[in-house]
């Protein structure tokens, strides 16, 4: 199983990742960060294959993936 | 590299050497990278108390012979209009990047471009004009720096740099290669010590309703100037078009990618966009409207820049519009379907 770490005050709420994630499970949620944006977070960590895809496409490089 | 960030480098390397600011997202990152940066070059950094006293800064320091920059986001724009109205009236050269976000009021902190009206017609009190910006892309808010401070010194008059939250978050690559330090403009009004030479006064207060007017024309004779001179726009696919888009900014990016949807589908799709807000691009509008009738106005606002193009056109061609405000990005897919199906429509029309 993977673990996907999310930089909350990185975040900027752009949602790039959620538009790749291939299993859908990463969406907006209702936290705000520190900017004051809504920030993303993962809804089923189960289904996560670790593919990574979200990390790539991260422009403020706010998500890291481990993979074991 | 962030818009915010760009930014400041570019204000950097072309000689800004002070900085006042008071943090607002979607800005921050350039209040953050002036404070690291600035002192770094030598100039001078700032965090103020307010949005009020960052603009008093400005004039401040314009007046003495600096070349300064101040930021912020709509609500603190807002705040600023005093001494942005004070600047016009004194004739002191000041650079004021608005990363625009959604309101009225606090709004959001999403992306908009409801602040066209406010840029354009000057804003603060009086009458006066400020040359309005608005690039599109990172690398474009970078390039455009240098040609902010070299306007604003050459015509003393306050330069408007119009962004919007997406442009200043938005991380692209940038090349600076091309942005130097831009020459420095003799100033025989600043305020340096009357030590050999005699006093000068910088001022706004004309009691003498007389002189006032002077002032007043002696102002617009100065905005003439800079509508017959300044105008800068870039046209896209607009020689053979049947309709053409009329995008500023961001939404202009977003144009761009629906207009290339739109070719595919053998619509005939073209693409206005002014660089500068004010002077708008009127002229060029007014040629388009010889071979072309049909205009599409495209905002992030309930419609702002409309007004001007439906000016420009005077009765002319027939102008639409569409637009998503309150910091809501439209995707190029939703624009080319709504044109699209406008499209179809006038051809029934026509049939």
């Amino acid at each position: 199983m993977a673990i996907v770490k999310i930089d909350q005050e990185r975040c900027k709420g752009c949602s790039l990742c959620s538009e790749f994630c291939p299993k859908g499970i990463l969406s907006i949620s209702d936290r705000l960060n520190m900017k004051g944006y809504f920030v993303v977070a993962m809804s089923n960590e189960a289904d996560c294959t670790g593919c990574a895809i979200c990390a790539l496409v991260c422009p403020d490089v706010a998500i890291e993936v481990f993979k074991n | 590299m962030s818009g915010n960030a760009a930014l400041g480098e570019a204000a950097i390397l072309s000689g800004c050497n002070c900085y006042f600011g008071y943090p607002i997202t979607p800005q921050n990152e350039l209040t953050e990278y002036m404070a690291k940066r600035m002192p770094e070059s030598g100039g001078i950094f700032i965090q103020s108390e307010s949005e009020i006293a960052a603009i008093n800064m400005v004039l401040g320091a314009s007046v003495a012979g600096a070349r300064p920059m101040t930021s912020s986001s709509s609500p603190g724009i807002s705040l600023k209009q005093e001494g942005i109205s004070y600047l016009a009236a004194d004739e002191l050269p000041a650079v004021i990047v608005n990363m625009v976000r959604g309101g009225p009021g606090m709004g959001n902190i999403s992306p908009a471009q409801s602040d066209y009206l406010q840029a354009t017609r000057g804003g603060g009190h009086g009458d006066y004009r400020t040359i309005v910006l608005a690039p599109s892309s990172v690398q474009e808010l970078a390039d455009i720096v240098p040609v902010a401070f070299e306007l604003a010194d050459s015509y003393r008059n306050p330069v408007i740099i119009l962004g919007d939250g997406m442009l200043g978050q938005m991380m692209e690559p940038v090349d600076f290669s091309g942005i130097k330090k831009i020459k420095d403009y003799p100033k025989d009004y600043i305020l340096t010590g009357a030590e050999n030479r005699p006093s000068r006064m910088v001022r706004s207060l004309l009691f003498d309703t007389k002189e006032e007017e002077e002032h007043n024309w002696k102002l617009y004779r100065k905005f003439q100037r800079i509508e017959n001179n300044e105008v800068r726009c870039e046209t896209f696919l607009t020689d053979d078009a049947e309709i053409v888009v009329v995008a500023y900014g961001i939404a202009a990016r977003i144009a761009k990618g629906a207009i290339k949807r739109l070719r595919q589908e053998n619509i005939k799709a073209g693409l206005l966009r002014p660089i500068t807000l004010w002077p708008f691009p009127s002229k060029k509008i007014l040629e388009l409207a010889k071979h072309i009738n049909d205009f599409f106005v495209f905002e992030m606002s309930t419609g702002q820049m409309i007004e001007d193009v439906r000016l420009a056109l005077a009765g002319k061609g027939h102008v639409n519009f569409y637009g998503r405000p309150g910091g809501v990005i439209p995707t190029p897919i939703e624009l080319a379907r709504i044109v699209s199906r406008h499209y179809y429509q006038t051809q029934k029309v026509k049939r």
